[in-house]
């Protein structure tokens, strides 16, 4: 019950500063420098082109009527029309949106759970060798370009070795595989698709890994940090000079312990995986969000940019609600 | 025993280890930056006419990209343009972060909700999303990019220090000084301030690194510096269509050095978060 | 029989590995020998850095990281049966069996050292589990039972709370009830009462007890209130500097101890009796080897150069009692000893009773009352704080209408458990918070009217010594700039500052030499005077104390102690002393103020409420402390729940925990009526004589 109202009092809470958002984006993608118009027209349109092009868009209309009637649309889910393919916002948005998401949960995923086996890992052997080394690796990791190092990937994966297939597509067109969510992986489940599913991970693979290897260096510092902070804790102490027992220790008195603070960073991360996917995309010719948002910002393709920002927006307060919520599940002190 | 092996020392070495490695990285890549036109004899932009995408060896070490530019010229140059930027933008973003979040933590009340609300919707966006949004927006250059960097980092700094500010109010001290009568601008510059800074020193160089992929990657789409000027983002997007031809020398080189930079960086700010961590009054237990 | 546990020369040295001071060490345990029986409690004092905890801590195989033992600590798995076993030999398998069943370390702070993400019943039941092998059915059932004997109310509720949820003396009840989940042959119990209001830590060291007496446990009580273990202990072991100086039978060691340590140690703890505390100079040495010398030697009155060169071997006292001296004392403390007749010919020079109290006691020792009418420096009007919680909707009462007047030249003692209000007082008197209802008068100006500069300057009026000695300072600032900042704040030249906190470190009995270090380079003591200087340097009207000795140890709180006293004679300003001891205050205040749950219940001429305490709240308190004299020798008066369970609704607010409570109490508030020379918030004082004799009161 408490939940529900935390949830809902956080969901009300969303509104004035997604409200926020979209009047800030609203203004300054049409104060700042560059016309969509001249962009999708060519340098050889006629001035009368370009009114008509305008006026196509509504964008003869003064900057108040404008917003108005953005607003009305977005009431009704309608987020207006691609200047630049003329379609429709909202089902082009559908479209993109799935495979990134799998791209960025996935390796969210496989991160997380490698922060955690390690860092904890890691913690209890502190300063050992085995412990820096993790470390080190870790950070390096951290530092490497993502952009970089898919490209890496691709010149060891693809073009050496020859293991992984070409960067273009995402998942074998011969298997037919039917959409459903967009996320491949997820489609070739539902839809029980066997061949499609192996070609999906094949394809995924590469990117994945990009993603996890440039995220894993921050949670697993944490998880190591937090779990190092038990181990020295008092209450760690008072338990094993209670003589409980190694497992007991472990699973009682030190995982969950470890993880509680996990869950706020982890949100982080997600987003900071959401601007790498716009490298990464870009480098594996993912025909993702990403792509879609760059692109639309790089012709300012009014709509899509709106359009992305404001999922990116509502989207990263959601993934920091529900991280909100497995934190106070984790650790009791907190209340929501 | 709970607390492992040889206690604190063991990381306190560590520490230093990485501190002193990741100052040595980052000598050496001032150092590429000073000295590059002594290292390399073509210009950072000059064409060989002789030819282009020239694999390594001969005239060029590092043979040249599809302009026919020098690679291993371009690489030591751009250090400069990179070192330059990030460390501009990040000073900026400490100055202007930090002294925000010290006034709205110590003074809380109005100031610190609208501060902290501003924050909250800067904060709706992943940090490179919202660089890629300004920069597209702003349009490149150098000062733009600066900027640029500085204005998505300054947030991260604001709360750091407002956060710190918040709790070193609390403490006992801070109310000591208020009761010896001390003004709110002597107790911010005497007591708050030099004692709301700590986190900061930590957190600037790894800052730093994350800053310069930022850079690297807005450059990597277009978004950076001008076309000619050597930048490794923009080399590595230059050289990526010859990754799948299996031509690595334009592109993995230039991503070697900004992987080493930003590696200097990130051992130097997690040397010093972990002697953050065991410094102080080492281990404990002594009777009681 | 053989001991449950006997120690034969345990020494510890730590290794410090940091690269800033490499190959330093400290010795932290010399030679140190003793035996716990079982059904017996031992007590194991001194002060902070003596090597308390060490000992504790190698009983259980957990020294800290960097450190080497030698001696041997031998454990009798079966007591009786004669075979030992030695923990510091012990491989992990033995060591495992050994923790928890063997020994149970019950540690000093409750709260951290209770897992924060798992339930109080499941952190029990752990132990049931692990130690007495019960299914977990049957575990919850005996950890609802264990609950219960340790005086937890509503266990089944409690099993599924969390640390967080639960108070200060509840966590410590649960931390018994965890170490005594292990059913361990001996209980080791780490400073259990610290912190704790004194009912409730009767009420724990009773829990203690009484695991000896019913469950044959023996216990170590790790402790620095000497007057508890002169209660609860059978025998008690002192340490100074990681040696033990002298050990023997509880009562009589701590009543009339013969080394010089035990001496001074008992010399410095204040008695509500009144007798003054004395202070030893210096402060315990870190060694770094074990001692070649006595260690206490610097310190000593007695010490000549037999002292300075070699130590002392351990000599027999008394039956069972041993000292580490060359010269132990046998003639009893003055003043100290109730009960002894050198008490009284060794010339206590107050004129404070020993003996059973009279109604109408003499005077204290600070009573004189100056014929001129004083100049009021502060006066509190019916003063009302509320914190409001954050988010809105009720929020905290913290003072409830209180009224408090002090006038230059004299002091004002102000008392009371935790969480009565006591420091949201001392708060309201400087300004740093503002009465909801009610006015602040501090030098003839209203504080609560005025704000900024003006506020600022008036602020400079009073001044406020703190708890934290150390945390009061800001670390990045010396000590010369803290205590010139009132002065740098008045504007003062800095050519004028120098030599006026010149002046005031005179005073604290510093020399010059502590003005370029930080805080960290102070000891708490230094640091204190470094904080008193600070409020004296302006020349305030008015100097609050909060608690200045509370994180202090017994020998600095002494020293501390002192320094206040000897400013007490001074007529130009006034002074409140906040404690939540009574003792402290008794030193050397003029008045006193009992405040309970933000109100105040009596107050009146120290010597008077100590004697013959109006209101059952304050004859409950003075009976609740433990003393090594004769302590409040009135009829004893018992509360009946601890203050955390008690709440402030309608009527007195009281009647929740008073054993005379009756309806009337419930339904009406109380006022202040004056009874004799002082005044109490209790309709019924004036039948309290015919009560006490009664029933209904505790013991």
């Amino acid at each position: 019950m408490r939940l529900l109202r935390f949830v809902a009092r956080r969901l009300l809470l969303l509104v004035p500063v997604l409200l926020g958002v979209v009047v800030v984006t609203f203004l300054l993608v049409r104060v700042l420098p560059g016309d969509p118009i001249r962009t999708i027209l060519g340098p050889n349109a006629t001035e009368a082109d370009a009114a008509a092009a305008r006026a196509r868009y509504g964008l003869d209309q003064p900057l108040w009527r404008q917003f108005v009637d953005y607003l009305r649309g977005l009431g009704t889910g309608d987020l207006g029309r691609s200047i630049q393919s003329g379609g429709s916002v909202t089902s082009e948005l559908a479209l993109r949106v799935g495979p990134t998401l799998e791209l960025v949960v996935l390796a969210l995923a496989v991160a997380l759970v490698v922060a955690t086996v390690l860092g904890i890992w890691s913690a209890r052997r502190a300063h050992r060798i085995g412990d820096h080394s993790i470390r080190v690796l870790a950070l390096a990791g951290n530092s490497l370009p993502d952009f970089w190092l898919g490209l890496v990937l691709i010149l060891v994966g693809y073009s050496v070795l020859g293991w992984f297939p070409a960067p273009s597509g995402r998942v074998d067109p011969d298997t037919h595989l039917t959409p459903v969510t967009g996320a491949d992986l997820l489609d070739a489940v539902l839809t029980g698709n066997g061949p499609a599913f192996g070609s999906a991970l094949g394809y995924l693979a590469l990117p994945v890994a990009t993603l996890s290897i440039v995220i894993v260096a921050p949670l697993l510092r944490s998880v190591r940090a937090s779990a190092l902070e038990v181990l020295r804790s008092e209450a760690y102490t008072a338990a094993a000079a209670h003589g409980l027992p190694d497992r007991l220790l472990r699973r009682g008195y030190l995982v969950r312990a470890a993880l509680s603070r996990l869950p706020a960073l982890a949100a982080l991360v997600f987003g900071f995986g959401i601007g790498s996917t716009v490298l990464v995309e870009y480098v594996f010719s993912w025909q993702g969000f990403g792509q879609w948002a760059l692109r639309g910002l790089l012709f300012r393709d009014y709509p899509v940019v709106q359009a992305s920002v404001l999922v990116i927006a509502a989207g990263y307060v959601l993934v920091f609600l529900v991280a909100d919520v497995v934190h106070a599940m984790l650790d009791p002190r907190v209340r929501i | 025993m709970a607390a492992p092996g040889p206690g604190a020392g063991g990381g306190r070495r560590f520490a230093t280890g990485l501190i002193v490695s990741g100052s040595v990285v980052l000598a050496l890549a001032v150092l590429a930056a000073a000295l590059a036109p002594l290292l390399s004899q073509w210009g950072p932009t000059e064409i060989d006419p002789a030819g282009t995408l020239a694999p390594p060896g001969g005239d060029h070490l590092l043979g040249t990209d599809v302009n026919g530019m020098d690679v291993w010229s371009r690489v030591l140059h751009a250090a400069r343009v990179d070192l330059g930027i990030v460390v501009a933008a990040v000073a900026l973003a400490v100055l202007f972060g930090s002294a925000l979040g010290l006034v709205a933590g110590y003074l809380g009340g109005w100031l610190d909700d609208l501060l902290m609300r501003l924050l909250d919707i800067f904060q709706a966006f992943p940090m490179f999303i919202m660089a890629l949004v300004v920069a597209a927006l702003l349009g490149g250059g150098t000062i733009n990019l600066v900027i640029v960097i500085a204005l998505v980092n300054a947030p991260a700094y604001a709360r750091l220090v407002r956060a710190e500010a918040r709790s070193v109010r609390e403490l006992p001290f801070v109310e000591a000084s208020v009761t010896s009568g001390s003004g709110t601008l002597a107790v911010l510059w005497r007591h708050v301030l030099p004692n709301s800074l700590t986190p900061v020193r930590v957190i600037a160089p790894l800052n730093c690194g994350w800053a310069m992929l930022t850079l690297a990657g807005l450059s990597f789409l277009g978004l950076g510096v001008p076309v000619p000027t050597a930048e490794w983002g923009a080399m590595i997007s230059l050289g990526a269509s010859d990754v799948v031809a299996g031509r690595w020398w334009t592109s993995v080189p230039p991503g070697l050095f900004l992987l080493a930079s930003v590696l200097g960086f990130s051992l130097l700010g997690e040397g010093l978060q972990e002697r953050a961590a065991t410094g102080g009054p080492a281990s404990s237990g002594v009777g009681r | 029989m053989t001991p449950l546990l006997s120690i034969e020369n345990l020494s510890v040295v730590i290794h410090r590995s940091d690269p800033g001071d490499s190959g330093r060490q400290i010795a932290a345990l010399s030679n140190v020998s003793l035996d716990v029986n079982a059904g017996e409690v031992v007590g194991l004092v001194g002060e902070s850095g003596g090597g308390k905890s060490m000992v504790a801590r190698s009983i259980v195989g957990l020294l800290p990281p960097g450190s080497r033992a030698t001696g041997r600590v031998l454990f009798a798995a079966r007591p009786g049966a004669g075979e030992q076993v030695d923990v510091l030999t012990m491989d992990r398998a033995a060591l495992a069996g050994h923790r928890g069943r063997g020994a149970a370390l019950c540690f000093q702070n409750p709260r951290g050292a209770l897992s924060p993400t798992r339930t109080a019943g499941r952190q029990l039941t752990d132990r049931l589990t692990t130690h007495q092998g019960m299914a977990l059915g049957r575990a919850r059932e005996a950890a609802r039972e264990l609950f219960e004997q340790v005086g937890i109310r509503d266990p089944g509720r409690r099993l599924d709370a969390y640390p967080h949820e639960l108070s200060g003396g509840m966590a410590q009840r649960v931390m018994i009830s965890l170490a005594t989940g292990c059913a361990p042959g001996l209980l080791i119990a780490d400073e259990p009462t610290t912190g704790l209001d004194v009912t409730l830590a009767r009420e724990i060291l009773r829990q203690l007890r009484h695991a000896a007496d019913t469950d044959r446990r023996g216990v170590l009580l790790i402790s620095h209130d000497l007057a508890s273990v002169a209660e609860v202990c059978d025998r008690v072991v002192v340490l100074y500097a990681g040696a033990v100086v002298e050990t023997g039978p509880a009562g009589r060691v701590l009543r009339t101890p013969a080394h010089p340590y035990t001496r001074t140690l008992v010399a410095s703890v204040p008695q509500v009796d009144g007798h003054p505390v004395v202070a030893t100079p210096g402060g315990m040495p870190l060694l770094a080897r074990a001692p070649t010398a006595c260690p206490f030697a610097p310190r000593c009155g007695h010490a000549d150069d037999t002292c300075r060169t070699q130590h002392p071997a351990t000599t027999e006292w008394g039956a069972g009692w041993q000292v580490a001296c060359y010269h132990p004392q046998a003639e009893n403390l003055a003043g100290n000893l109730a009960g002894s007749p050198a008490t009284q010919a060794g010339g206590a020079r107050t004129a404070t009773q020993a003996g059973p109290a009279g109604p109408r006691p003499p005077a204290g020792p600070a009573a004189p009352v100056p014929a001129a009418v004083p100049r009021t420096v502060l006066s509190v009007e019916d003063a009302h704080v509320v914190y409001r919680s954050r988010f809105g909707g009720g929020g905290h009462h913290a003072l409830r209408g209180v009224s408090l007047q002090v006038a230059a030249g004299e002091t004002v003692g102000v008392v009371g458990e935790s969480g009565c209000g006591k420091s949201t007082l001392a708060r309201l008197v400087l300004g740093l918070v503002r009465p909801a209802a009610g006015r602040v008068t501090l030098a003839g100006h209203d504080l609560s009217r005025i704000r900024g500069r003006r506020l600022r300057r008036l602020r400079i009026r009073a001044q406020l010594v703190f708890q934290d000695p150390i945390g009061s300072l800001s670390p990045r600032r010396t000590a010369a700039d803290a205590i010139a900042e009132p002065l740098r704040a008045q504007g003062v030249p800095a050519a004028e500052r120098a030599g006026r906190v010149a002046a005031a470190l005179a005073r604290m009995g510093l020399d010059e030499s502590i003005l370029p270090r930080r805080p960290h380079e102070l000891s708490g003591g230094q640091a204190q005077r470094v904080g008193i200087a600070r409020a004296l340097v302006g020349g305030p009207d008015l100097v609050v104390f909060d608690e200045p000795t509370s994180a202090l140890d017994v020998t600095v709180q002494a020293q501390i102690l002192q320094v206040v006293a000897e400013l007490t004679g001074d007529e130009s300003r006034g002074r409140v002393f906040i404690s939540h001891d009574l003792a402290t205050v008794r030193g050397f205040c003029d008045r006193v103020v009992v405040l309970y749950l933000g109100r105040v219940v009596e107050e009146g001429p120290v010597a008077e409420v100590f004697s013959n305490p109006r209101h059952p709240y304050t004859r409950a308190l003075l009976s609740s402390v433990p003393s090594l004299g004769a302590g409040f020798a009135g009829p004893r008066l018992e509360l009946v729940r601890d203050l955390e369970e008690a709440d402030a609704a309608t009527g007195c607010p009281l009647a929740a925990r008073c054993p005379l409570v009756t309806d009337r109490c419930r339904a009406e508030p109380q006022e202040l009526v004056g009874y004799g020379a002082s005044r109490a918030a209790c309709w019924r004082v004036p039948e309290m004589p015919e009560l006490l004799r009664g029933g209904g009161a505790g013991a």
